[in-house]
């Protein structure tokens, strides 16, 4: 196994505090929900695997051996058995012509929320995030109070404000970006009344 | 669609950005070398974006020397060393994908840029020969893109997916050929792939207007959406996060680690948004 310092990129001689807070923010990039229908989501598990087991054995280390308490974030469980399974089971092994063959297949009056739903995850994998948004929609529409669609919805909105990694692209107007009119009408406004202030006291 | 991929200045440390410049000068002087002086002119971003990956990846970086700017004996720079071939990679396929630009332009530009096009396409056709023969795969890739594409934008209505699927398609292959198992081909191929999808949206939202105005075919206007900037935005942000997410999966990063992460974090936002809220202001004064 790798160093666990390096791991978690910190120092040996880092604070318990310094090591829980690396470990906190791998976790929270590394979370098994920012990669639940990602082709990757296997890599992202091995990688989060390598960060639980290096914060765990830190704490080992730390509190002179003994059981620490594992503190894993654990991946995503298939739910349910039924038409669908074998579908399920493509997916997850990233075989998704296979996946949509058997979609494909079903007559059209047999296509319910679940089918909408991972036709939209075969689109997911492959890239094509504008259809997989369409299928996941007409899942919702028809299947409003399911918890695994609303999960995907919700990840499809996060994605849409890109606002993980610290960084924030939704921007509020022109803001930054020079002056729009308004802000050169409102500067010469200001700038009108400084004169006629001016004048005035003269 | 050249360009796209650049730095956060203003974020990046001084040593970081002087590597940048080095690795960017060290690239034009590579396709002064390989091919001709005419070749630098090809040089961009979005190939600086590639060597820098290429070189961390491999760590092909040795160090930097000092020289002079061909394009101006005044100005000193510095080059940035590397022992393996990143740099003629880069080279060839900056190359290669102005030649098939060119082509691309041939097809639906106005007469005159067609005749430009025509009096330079021999030169680059040669040099991309030379480049084909030294890699072909890279070749292959590029032209396939210009192949679908091609197919794609004479459907009768593409999805907004099947439109930008070439262009992703070959940055997922290009990056691809660098992987080293076939796990690491996974990761590369949908970081790759979420790029250049993001590169081809970013093309189309920068020419809506002008695509508009000249009736040509852009992705952003197959869709009906009385407000395509925010629909170009979400499009945009969720490929960059796709390809973010699958960006800090690769595991063997070394030397620019700093500079990459500040162009996926920072830069390519920064682009985004700039070319948006020029859209933006543009919008703006059409309704004013």
């Amino acid at each position: 196994m790798n160093n666990p310092y390096e791991v978690l990129g910190v120092s040996p001689g880092a604070t318990d505090e310094e090591i829980k807070k690396a470990y906190r923010d791998l976790a929270k990039k590394y979370h098994p929900d920012k990669y639940a229908n990602s082709p990757l989501a296997d890599v992202a598990e091995q990688k989060m695997k390598e960060i639980n087991e290096a914060y765990d054995t830190i704490k080992n280390m730390r509190q002179g051996g003994g059981n620490a308490d594992t503190s894993s974030y654990t991946g995503y469980q298939s739910n349910g058995y039924n038409k669908y399974n074998s579908v399920r089971v493509y997916i997850q092994r990233n075989m998704v012509n296979e996946a949509e063959q058997i979609l494909d297949a079903m007559p059209p009056n047999e296509r319910d929320a679940e089918w909408h739903y991972l036709k939209g995850m075969c689109a997911y994998r492959r890239g094509w995030n504008d259809q997989a948004n369409q299928y996941f929609q007409t899942t919702i529409n028809m299947d409003p109070n399911n918890q695994e669609y609303r999960t995907a919805v919700n990840h499809m909105n996060t994605q849409h404000t890109y606002n993980y990694g610290g960084y924030n692209t939704s921007q509020t107007g022109n803001s930054g970006f020079g002056c729009s009119c308004c802000d050169i009408c409102t500067t010469i406004i200001c700038a009108d009344c400084l004169c006629s202030c001016c004048r005035s006291g003269c | 669609m050249f360009g796209y991929l650049q730095i956060d200045k203003a974020e990046l440390k001084v040593r970081e950005y002087e590597a940048y410049k080095a690795v960017y000068c060290g690239l034009c002087k590579q396709l002064g070398k390989d091919y001709s002086f005419l070749t630098r002119l090809s040089l961009s971003y979005d190939c600086t974006f590639y060597t820098m990956m290429l070189m961390s990846l491999s760590a092909g970086c040795t160090g930097f020397s000092n020289g002079r700017c061909r394009f101006n004996p005044l100005k000193k720079c510095q080059f940035a060393d590397c022992k393996n071939d990143c740099y003629s990679k880069a080279a060839a396929l900056s190359v290669i994908t102005v030649y098939y630009k060119l082509l691309d332009e041939l097809m639906d530009s106005g007469f005159w840029k067609r005749l430009l096009v025509h009096m330079i396409k021999p030169f680059f056709s040669h040099w991309r020969q030379k480049a084909a023969r030294r890699y072909p795969e890279m070749d292959t890739i590029v032209a396939d893109m210009l192949d679908a594409q091609v197919k794609v934008e004479a459907e009768p209505s593409p999805s907004l997916d099947a439109t930008a699927h070439p262009t992703a398609d070959m940055l997922g292959k290009l990056l691809c050929l660098e992987a080293k198992d076939e796990l690491q081909k996974r990761v590369f191929y949908e970081c790759g792939y979420h790029l250049g999808r993001w590169i081809y949206f970013i093309d189309a939202a920068d020419d809506y207007e002008k695509d508009v105005k000249s009736n040509s075919f852009n992705p952003f206007r197959l869709i009906e959406n009385d407000n395509p900037k925010q629909r170009m935005e979400q499009t945009l942000n969720q490929s960059l996060a796709r390809s973010y997410d699958a960006y800090i999966l690769i595991d063997n990063l070394t030397d620019f680690k700093g500079i990459l992460d500040n162009m996926m974090l920072l830069g390519f936002p920064l682009k985004q948004n700039s070319v948006l809220s020029k859209r933006q202001e543009v919008t703006n004064e059409q309704s004013v």
